[in-house]
């Protein structure tokens, strides 16, 4: 059964909030929705919560900077917010460091972060 | 969800990316009843997650077992990933950082081998792959 | 590990447990009791004048002297190993006796008698012994060296006992060890709103480390810090193998949202890190802790 990730609206800002385990299908369908919103509302900044996610992988993380990448071609900025400790300490042994996108502890960071680049 | 049975094999059909959740959830939960630490059970869903990916994206279909192991006072969890796809032609390719067939990271088999503890791979062109990893629980 | 992934696991080669198993082992049997036995006269007799001479052996190297600290002391020893030689031809080779030969291995561990010392010991005796034995039985040379070659395998059976003991107890000994350097406490300090101190201190091995990432990473999480300072000035040795653990440390309170400097390390460390390919972006360091704080409170304001 798919998922639906609730994108939700605060001003120009997005925020999708990953409720739960999502399957390679789910992130590929969430990333699609969230480019189309980021035009539709003219979005200047995007929030990926994933601070209930206890796995992140390399084709998750993988497409989360692919999202990024996209975000910022249409001109929004986007933040990863609330990586969880385990999860951090996994990607990294991986081999997973997100390089390319900004990180913040918690929604309320992440938004302030956006907010002082806006 | 209490009452596995550890000394019974669990087994995973992989053959859709639900599949992967599945069985990603499996070997966490496994971990837990087990008694590894948080992070660990963190490290032991992501190797899964990886060796269960490739079976979908290289083999098609395949399996992943689950097994509680005890040895010289350690306790520890094994995982079996195992197809009958194509195989690796090139196995010290295939564990480098960054290398890939699928235009992906090519990060999940040795980033595998970082996270466990021990790590085994089998395979010959037209054969398939076997994958074999075991974490041990810190004392 | 070919092992452990192919079986459930448990120790590996001849059997350990069953005393049984383990004689079938060594192929002792009833007649090689006996034969051993028959041996005893003569190593009764004999016995004295091998453990003096040994002792005489013994005293002559310093490492070994220096176990004793009176001749009562020396007496006391010698009469033990008499005890122990004597069992050797006499003994029942049964659950009593094992229990008893890994006590004294036991013993033997913990007072610092070394393999070499023990198993040299062995090898004196038997030497000795066999010689005389030889003299003794001029008449009949195939029957001394068949008596002979079962006390040998005897021997060897019990050597292993003790053997298995030394590294029982070897083992058990550095797991202790492990356990207390790991438990060495990496205190995690909040500095002030945001701002957390971690001084490593120690050494720095695979398993620390790790623990040592976890618990940074659950202290920014805990007391929802942006910024950390590590200091390491306290850490023993820093090698490419510690410094990639820091790096993965921090890149990992990256990924949480924190940023992180690094302070207390030597110019050469500095370059080491140079040479891993580490980028100052990646792995922001301060001369010292005083700058390195500095340095994260300004990152706190950006
Ligand atoms: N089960 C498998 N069957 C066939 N080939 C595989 C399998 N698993 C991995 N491979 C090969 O090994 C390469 C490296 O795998 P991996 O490290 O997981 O990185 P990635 O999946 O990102 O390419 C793959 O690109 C593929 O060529
Ligand atoms: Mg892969």
């Amino acid at each position: 059964m798919p998922v639906r990730v609730p994108i939700l609206r605060q001003g120009r800002t997005l925020i999708a909030s990953i409720q739960e385990d999502l399957s390679d299908s789910d992130i590929l369908a969430l990333q699609a929705r969230v480019l189309e919103d980021v035009i539709r509302h003219r979005a200047t900044g995007v929030i990926f919560d994933v601070s209930a996610l206890d796995v992140l992988d390399s084709f998750g993380t993988r497409t989360l900077s692919d999202i990024a990448a996209a975000v910022q071609l249409r001109g929004a900025r986007m933040v990863i917010v609330g990586i969880q400790p385990e999860v951090a300490f996994s990607m990294v042994l991986l081999g997973l460091t997100l390089a390319d996108v900004p990180t913040a502890l918690d929604l309320e960071t992440g938004l302030a972060m956006l907010g002082r680049a806006a | 969800m209490t009452g596995l049975d550890l000394a019974a094999p669990q087994m995973q059909r992989i053959e859709r990316d639900g599949d992967v959740v599945a069985a990603r959830q499996i070997g966490r939960h496994l971990a837990a009843e087990i008694g590894f630490s948080r992070p660990e059970q963190a490290l032991i869903a992501t190797a899964i997650s990886e060796l269960a990916r490739n079976i979908v994206s290289y083999a098609e279909r395949g399996m992943i077992s689950f097994a509680a192991v005890d040895a010289e006072r350690r306790q520890g969890l094994r995982i079996t990933a195992e197809d009958r796809g194509p195989g690796i032609a090139d196995i010290h390719a295939a564990m480098t950082d960054g290398f890939s067939t699928g235009n992906s990271l090519g990060l999940g088999l040795p980033g595998t081998q970082r996270i466990m503890d021990e790590f085994d791979i089998r395979s010959a062109p037209g054969e398939g792959v076997t994958v074999t990893v075991v974490k041990w629980k810190s004392r | 590990m070919d092992d452990i992934i192919a079986s459930s696991g448990g120790r590996h080669g001849p059997p350990g447990g069953q005393i049984a198993d383990q004689l079938r082992w060594f192929d002792i049997t009833e007649t090689d009791r006996r034969q051993a036995e028959a041996l005893a006269v003569t190593a009764d007799e004999l016995a004295e004048q091998i453990i003096e001479d040994f002792y005489a052996h013994l005293l002559s190297f310093d490492d070994a002297r220096r176990h004793f600290r009176s001749d009562e002391q020396i007496a006391r020893v010698k009469k033990g190993q008499l005890k122990y030689f004597r069992e050797l031809v006499t003994a029942a080779l049964d659950e009593d006796y094992v229990r008893n030969r890994r006590q004294i291995g036991q013993i033997h561990e913990r007072s610092g008698v070394t393999p070499t010392l023990y198993v040299g010991a062995y090898a004196y005796y038997l030497h000795r012994l066999g010689h005389r034995v030889m003299d003794r039985m001029q008449d009949d040379p195939g029957r001394a060296l068949a008596l002979l070659l079962s006390l040998i395998k005897i021997a060897h059976f019990d050597m292993a006992q003790a053997l298995e003991t030394y590294v029982e107890a070897r083992e058990a000994t550095i797991e202790q060890r492990e356990r207390e350097m790991s438990e060495l406490p990496t205190p995690v300090l909040q500095l002030r709103d945001g701002l957390l101190l971690i001084p490593v201190v120690g050494t720095l091995d695979s398993y620390r480390a790790r623990s040592l990432t976890v618990k940074l990473l659950e202290g920014i999480r805990d007391h929802r810090a942006r910024a950390v300072v590590l200091d390491i000035t306290g850490v023993a040795a820093v090698d490419s193998a510690v410094a990639n653990h820091l790096i993965q440390t921090m890149t990992a309170a990256r990924l949480m949202g924190a940023s992180s400097v690094l302070t207390g390390l030597s110019a050469e460390v500095a370059q080491a890190l140079v040479k891993i390919g580490v980028t100052g972006e990646a792995l922001r360091t301060a001369g010292d802790l005083q700058h390195g704080i500095e340095m994260a409170e300004r990152m706190l304001e950006i």
